[in-house]
């Protein structure tokens, strides 16, 4: 079941723009926004997406991040998991590069005052009312249906000496004395929050947050040059912490395809030790990578990459 | 074209909101996960692979965009109390009761991490404020705190999806050596202990208050009816919250105050003494032999006159002058004894005592009676060390000798014991030096997955393991922090847990001793 009707909607003068991967802020526009917005929100230190449309678009923009929540259709195993998408560093800061006026991401807005809670309550009230009556009807109606086709394949096995009214009369019986329980409603637990939770004076709260270039650490800052940088190529990146490298290096779509490198940043005149090059060249052929030395030269200037691979002298 | 049902839609389908015929038809979604197939190496632009690439993504995005729809029957119902940081729950709990949760105040109660992994699982619904939180609201409002981190919480929630029971690590339920020694079954009741803080009273309080019923009873008489009632006043004093003391932890001075006050010396302050309780005199009535002074007569040097005693010792009004012992020593018979054998026997030991004096221990030297034969002796005793075992000087009169004398004899674990530079230490040594640090903390319990139900909350036993939560950004822990870590974990090995990015990867640190080969 896809959530995103794309080729159904179409964008209206005067209407909300009705793309998921649209603008969502205020009902103006006609326009197409030339990147996607993402709603991104911060727990504690962490970004996370929440929204399906955001993690999609997230992905078209070349950001994989990963799962870390329980799937809601298998939520007690670890093989596959679910929203949200939890992003790292440097995928945050593209993606809030990517947006460009960077006043479009929101931070976790607290619960909000007192009436606008009331009317919330009594939404969510009246929608659970209306969702039980709904649901209700829809229960008589399958009951209904079960019933006739009961009957139906009765009639038809036993002859056709069954007189119709009997079955009319059954379902009278099953309008006036059907109960739909309230315990048998479905109910949805929302994975992320309900409305639009845009409050203007907290959007710039995300990109305030992120440190300065002039602040951030020569680690973090290198980092995330190599990312940007082997993006810009093509490339899908992911972490690789426990492969003893900075980024996994991927040619395709992670779900489709292996890594092809372990991407390790070093500076351009960084000392290494060589048990330490020999420790990475020698993890690297043991999974069947190739280890890549990155260095960025500047802010402007282009990445250097060395790939190790190990050879024997025969 | 206006059309307002679209608008609708379209926004109930951004805010993933599902209407109730779709509400209706995921009762009978497949509860399936498909098999991920085979990875490609390189990809080759081929239609085939794309096909195969937009398969995926589609049922990738069909498995993540699903919502969590429930029967409301099948929901327990809670609520958040922010003050307290825990879930209370509204109606009764499932089966999840068995290894999580806990009772206070009479309420089920869940914590933070229990509750949202309830949540994701689809078991429980809270309410704040009288609305559902979402899973997006439930990450921000209960890990936000400082209780909690979100790293923890993917530990928690990856190892409870593996099936292990995961608690909070309580630094106080590690019991003490004491404890294990005595085999001390432990206090249980992790709850209330969280909630209400309350300190156990003092031992000083609970004597006080044993004490004051004390004579009252004191008609009933015999030590054993007063020492229950005095247990009984100590357990029904406290609140229901508090936890009474084990009996072995209450201390001694407590069963001397009951029964045997008259002959504890100082361990009783004086305001606990009963009035009809033991003799006026005593604790004070102890003497201490090592500060009273006896004169000894039997000296051979003549004592003097005794001094008179102190008058505030004496009774009344008398008074006693200085006692002179001359009379007493007439009395007292000072002869030496004598030996028998008479006086020649006397005067050789006397002679033999002072030729012993004056030539040493060496009985041959003793015997000797000129230099001629001193001299002999000498060059006799160096020829015969010279071919048994003779020290050659040159080692051993120097200033640095050998570490071992090859004449004496060893085994070779005191051979090796002698020539090792750096001793092997320990891992529950306390030799290098350990601040207290806080950066590395036990975080959970975690006890084996519960099979038939032989978990049981109130006395879970000791933990398979103990997670301490890190990730690869941090420092790697150093020695000393990781003993203080296994040191507060007591016999049950830590496991650091840690995180990079959502995944977790699990390490221990054994203990090893290097083997030796050593005939025993």
């Amino acid at each position: 079941m896809d959530a995103t009707p794309t080729s159904e909607l179409t964008s209206t003068p005067g209407q909300h723009v009705v793309e998921p991967l649209q603008d969502e802020g205020g009902g103006h526009s006609t326009s197409r926004r030339p990147d996607p917005l993402i709603g991104i929100h911060l727990c504690g230190s962490t970004a996370l997406v929440w929204r399906t449309a955001d993690v999609r678009a997230a992905r078209e923009a070349g950001v994989v991040g990963s799962l870390v929540g329980a799937l809601p259709r298998q939520p007690r195993q670890n093989g596959r998991l679910g929203r949200p998408l939890q992003l790292g560093q440097e995928e945050l800061r593209l993606l809030l590069e990517k947006q460009a006026s960077g006043d479009d991401i929101e931070s976790s807005a607290p619960n909000s005052e007192g009436e606008v809670q009331q009317a919330q309550t009594e939404c969510y009230e009246e929608e659970q009312r209306s969702s039980f009556e709904a649901q209700s009807i829809l229960a008589l109606e399958e009951r209904k249906s079960a019933l006739l086709r009961a009957m139906g394949g009765a009639k038809q096995g036993g002859g056709t000496s069954q007189p119709d009214g009997g079955v009319s009369g059954r379902l009278e019986v099953l309008d006036q004395s059907f109960v739909f329980p309230r315990s048998a409603v479905a109910v949805q637990l929302r994975t992320a929050r309900a409305g639009l939770s845009h409050c203007s004076d907290e959007r710039t709260l995300l990109s305030a947050a992120q440190p300065g270039s002039s602040q951030r650490a020569p680690r973090s800052e290198s980092r995330f040059q190599v990312f940007r940088d082997l993006r810009q190529r093509g490339y899908y990146i992911t972490s690789a912490g426990k492969f003893g490298g900075d980024f996994l290096v991927y040619p395709g779509d992670p779900l489709r395809f292996h890594a092809h490198f372990i991407a390790v940043c070093v500076a351009l005149d960084e000392q290494l030790p060589l048990v330490d090059v020999l420790a990475v060249a020698r993890l690297g052929s043991n999974v069947k990578k190739t280890v890549l030395l990155c260095s960025p030269g500047g802010p402007a200037a282009p990445v250097h990459y060395t790939s190790l691979q190990w050879s024997g002298m025969v | 074209m206006a059309d307002p049902s679209k608008t609708d839609d379209s926004e109930r389908i951004f805010s993933e909101l599902l209407s109730p015929s779709e509400l209706f038809a995921a009762r009978s979604r497949s509860r399936k996960l498909p098999v991920r197939g085979q990875k490609d190496f390189y990809p080759s632009g081929c239609t085939q692979q794309k096909q195969r690439l937009q398969n995926s993504l589609d049922e990738h995005w069909e498995l993540v965009s699903e919502e969590r729809v429930e029967r409301l029957g099948n929901l327990v119902r809670g609520i958040w109390n922010p003050s307290d940081q825990i879930v209370e729950l509204q109606s009764p709990a499932g089966k999840f009761w068995q290894t999580m949760g806990f009772s206070a105040d009479g309420k089920q109660c869940l914590q933070p991490e229990e509750a949202l992994y309830l949540m994701e699982c689809g078991n429980l619904q809270v309410f704040h404020r009288d609305l559902p939180l979402s899973i997006q609201e439930g990450y921000e409002t209960f890990l936000s705190s400082s209780q909690l981190s979100l790293q923890q919480y993917q530990v928690f929630g990856h190892l409870k999806r593996l099936g292990y029971v995961v608690s909070r690590f309580h630094a106080s339920s590690v019991p003490s050596l004491y404890e294990r020694q005595l085999n001390l079954p432990p206090s249980r009741d992790r709850g209330a202990n969280q909630l209400k803080r309350k300190r156990s009273p003092s031992p000083e309080a609970t004597a006080t208050v044993a004490s004051s019923p004390r004579p009252s009873e004191k008609q009933e008489d015999s030590t054993n009816p007063s020492s229950a009632q005095d247990k009984a006043t100590n357990h029904s004093q406290p609140s229901a919250a508090q936890q009474p003391i084990p009996e072995s932890h209450r201390p001694p001075a407590d069963d001397d105050v009951t029964g045997r006050s008259w002959w504890s010396d100082g361990l009783v302050p004086p305001e606990q003494q009963q009035d009809g309780g033991p003799s006026p005199g005593g604790p004070n009535s102890r003497w201490d032999f090592l500060s009273i002074q006896f004169p000894d007569l039997g000296a051979r040097d003549t004592p003097g006159p005794l001094a008179p005693p102190d008058p505030a010792l004496l009774p009344g009004a008398m008074a006693v002058g200085v006692c002179s012992v001359s009379s007493w020593l007439r009395r007292l018979n000072t002869w030496r004894e004598k030996q028998p054998g008479g006086n020649q026997r006397r005067r050789r030991e006397e002679e033999e005592e002072r030729a012993r004096r004056r030539t040493g221990p060496d009985r041959e030297v003793q015997g000797c009676r000129s230099w001629a034969e001193y001299r002999r002796i000498m060059e006799r005793r160096r020829k015969g060390s010279r071919r048994s075992d003779r020290r050659p000087a040159h080692l051993w009169e120097k200033d640095v000798t050998p570490l071992h004398d090859p004449r004496q004899g060893t085994s070779t674990a005191e051979l090796l014991e002698k020539i090792s530079v750096v001793k092997p230490s320990r891992w529950g040594d306390k030799s290098c030096s350990v601040e207290a640090v806080g950066t590395w903390q036990i975080s959970f319990d975690v006890h084996q997955p519960a099979v038939n139900t032989e978990f049981r909350k109130s006395s879970p036993g000791m933990p398979y393991s103990r997670m301490c939560v890190c990730s690869f950004d941090g420092p790697v822990p150093a020695l000393g922090e990781l003993q203080q870590v296994s040191q507060q974990s007591g016999h049950v090995p830590v496991t650091m847990a840690v995180v990079d990015h959502g995944d977790i990867s699990f390490y221990t640190f054994k203990h090893f001793l290097l083997p030796c080969d050593l005939p025993q």
